[in-house]
């Protein structure tokens, strides 16, 4: 065991120092060492266990799919930004995509301010979606838990976005950790939309959206808006700075 | 052997007590109506002796039961009814004698139609004996399906399996307390116990409950569910959680607990089936979302079918996940969000259009609008509506405002988001 834990230290500040061509074929020799040395009590030593596979969903916004490769299962993602920024447009277009499915989706409305309604005409099927309507903070926080407790339900929006900035900013930290461990395991995505970022690091996606341009005639025929990845754990920084933004646009179609 | 107990004139009342008499003989019990009761009496010797005393012991219990009655033992369940209803007091036929025992008694024992009792009066047949004289041939040809069945009964020769008696399962259980209750907590354990019992008979008969009715002396809960279950933890938490929302408010000296059987559910499940919550697992979680934001305010929304602005029901989620309905195509939409109730504004005009606007600490001038669309109903109602709708460009954020015509003032209605 001694003789193992020095060899590998060798290797490794071989490793680390080797720069050109002919030191990767010394540094392919010394993994195969240490990995025949270390076979029998650890598998795979130089399998970052930290990457996960993030099986993503599809938003039903091209655009915003190609962007950001879907909303990732199994953890947080978080849409931010001022109203009329297209945000409840790009969550009942979330809706649409997952009822399509057949999946069941649940929405924690912060201050009652969902619009059937609208939702039905964007293609949502109001049968498979709970909607449960809150006026306080911690009725929203109690809310997402037991949701996400229950299980089953492929999409959970929390949706703080009428809430008082100083009641979203006050939620500690531990609670999203707390969410993000609860749904780690299992295929739900949890949405939060909110006026600014407040999931911070437990989120795995966050995006920023703005109104770019309204689209007047005699009537307001849309909306175009900017969407900007603040944070994307799938890319880890790979995402190259011309396509962190993108631009989508909403139409509207009358009530 | 068969044993038949017969009372001509019953009632509903003494119908079920010669069921539960011959309960007391046989398992297998058939109520054939009209105040006879048949059941299977093989086997029994060995308990009670021969075919005659077994006789005499069921006359004793029917005689026990204030009831007099007339009680025949035969090879087939029909002779022994023929017999029963036949002859008085106590008969047994021995096997193979069926025909000759019954021959002289008369066709009324054996309950033919109005049609064939005239048709047999016409052709001077009265008893069973000349009736199963008769050819079977020229019988059936002359008396149909009917005749045929009642020429073998006549002959004493009826081969039909009784149809058991079942009786109507009540899950039932209840206890009387010695002090009164008058939190919740320690019900819990009371109902947990007598949940158990009632799911443990219910699980002992392949059987479930979709609807349990708790009730605390005159104060009663009816929990209906929407799927079948038979989960006593499950129940006991609904029926606590239901109880915290809407407290009995007296004291409890006695405790009830009902279930209805039903059949349970039963369900294949697939590999590629889609997400969706366990049905059990999700009556828990809407009955503890209900007990934080209340019972109105969870739920699937079903739109009204009025074009009154937001018109919306909330109804039970969960009871219509498995129907597929049309849904609409899916689009990139533009969605309102709502601000309930409507928002006082300020709005000032230029030419009939809003030009600046103040509501709830918000305030600017319009940069462009659009309207107005005018939408009104329900005149004959006092919930009649009567509005100018605008939508318009505040500080870079798009609201749907409007003028209600018949109050004469300005609301926001919603933010385009």
């Amino acid at each position: 065991m001694q003789s193992v834990i020095l060899t590998d230290g060798c290797a490794l500040t071989r490793l680390r120092s080797a720069t050109d061509g002919c030191a990767l074929t010394r540094l392919r020799s010394a993994r195969a060492r240490l990995e025949s040395a270390l076979g029998e009590r650890i598998s795979s030593p130089f399998t970052d266990l930290d990457r996960r596979v993030f099986e993503s969903v599809p938003t039903g916004i091209t655009s915003l799919d190609a962007l950001t490769g879907g909303l990732p299962r199994g953890a947080i993602s978080e849409i931010f930004g001022p109203p009329s920024s297209g945000r409840t447009s790009t969550m009942v277009s979330i809706f649409a995509e997952a009822i399509a499915r057949d999946e069941v989706c649940a929405l924690v409305d912060g201050n009652d301010a969902f619009d059937p309604k609208s939702a039905a005409s964007a293609g949502v099927e109001l049968n498979r979606l709970l909607w449960v309507r809150c006026h306080k903070l911690d009725q929203v926080l109690k809310s997402t838990d037991l949701l996400l407790q229950g299980g089953g339900f492929g999409r959970v929006v929390m949706d703080l976005t009428d809430l008082p900035l100083s009641h979203t900013r006050s939620i500690p930290l531990a609670s999203w950790f707390r969410f993000q461990r609860t749904i780690e395991k299992t295929p739900t995505v949890l949405l939060v939309m909110s006026p600014e970022s407040v999931v911070q690091s437990a989120a795995a996606l966050v995006l920023r959206m703005e109104m770019r341009t309204a689209e007047w005639s005699t009537v307001l025929n849309g909306l175009n808006l900017n969407v900007e990845v603040i944070r994307s754990r799938r890319f880890r920084g790979r995402l190259p700075n011309y396509l962190n933004s993108i631009q989508a646009r909403f139409k509207n179609l009358g009530n | 052997m068969f044993a038949c107990i017969y009372i001509p004139t019953a009632s509903g009342d003494t119908a079920a007590a010669l069921v539960d008499c011959a309960g007391t003989f046989s398992p297998r019990v058939e109520n054939t109506g009209a105040g006879t009761v048949v059941f299977d009496v093989e086997g029994l010797e060995r308990l009670f002796g021969g075919y005659s005393e077994i006789a005499e012991k069921i006359r004793d219990s029917v005689c026990a039961r204030g009831l007099q009655a007339n009680v025949a033992v035969a090879a087939n369940a029909d002779a022994a009814v023929c017999a029963a209803r036949g002859f008085c007091g106590v008969t047994v036929i021995q096997r193979g004698t069926e025909a000759g025992r019954l021959r002289d008694l008369p066709l009324d024992v054996l309950k033919p139609s109005p049609e064939i009792s005239e048709t047999l009066e016409r052709w001077g047949i009265r008893t069973l004996g000349a009736f199963a004289n008769l050819p079977a041939v020229h019988v059936s040809e002359r008396l149909g399906q009917e005749g045929v069945k009642l020429h073998k009964l006549a002959q004493g020769a009826g081969a039909r399996p009784i149809v058991p008696h079942v009786a109507a399962l009540r899950l039932v259980e209840v206890m009387e307390l010695d002090y009164d209750i008058t939190t919740i907590e320690p019900l819990t354990f009371i109902l947990s116990r007598m949940l158990d019992q009632i799911c443990s008979r219910m699980r002992s008969r392949n059987l479930a409950t979709h609807e349990v009715r708790l009730a605390l002396g005159t104060y009663v809960r009816i929990l209906n569910l929407p799927i079948p279950v038979r989960n006593s933890r499950l129940l006991t938490k609904l029926f606590i959680l239901d109880l915290e929302a809407h407290p009995p408010g007296i004291a409890i000296k006695r405790v009830e607990v009902e279930a209805v059987p039903v059949k349970p559910r039963v369900v294949q499940n697939g590999l590629f089936v889609p997400l969706s919550p366990e049905p059990e697992k999700l009556e828990l979680t809407l009955a503890r979302l209900k007990a934080v934001v209340g019972d109105e305010n969870v739920g699937s929304a079903e739109i009204l079918d009025t074009h009154r602005p937001d018109a919306f029901s909330v109804i039970p989620f969960g009871r219509r996940l498995r129907e597929s309905t049309q849904r609409n195509p899916i689009n990139l939409r533009l969605t309102l969000r709502l601000f309930r109730p409507p928002l006082d504004a300020t709005v000032q005009l230029r030419n009939q259009i809003p030009v600046w606007i103040a509501f709830h600490g918000r305030h600017g001038p319009i940069a462009t609008a659009s309207g107005p669309w005018h939408t009104s109903g329900d005149w004959w109602r006092p919930t009649m509506w009567d509005r100018e709708e605008w939508d318009v460009e505040v500080a870079d954020m798009l609201y749907r405002i409007y003028y209600d015509v018949h109050l004469d003032r300005w609301y926001a209605q919603g933010v385009y988001d």
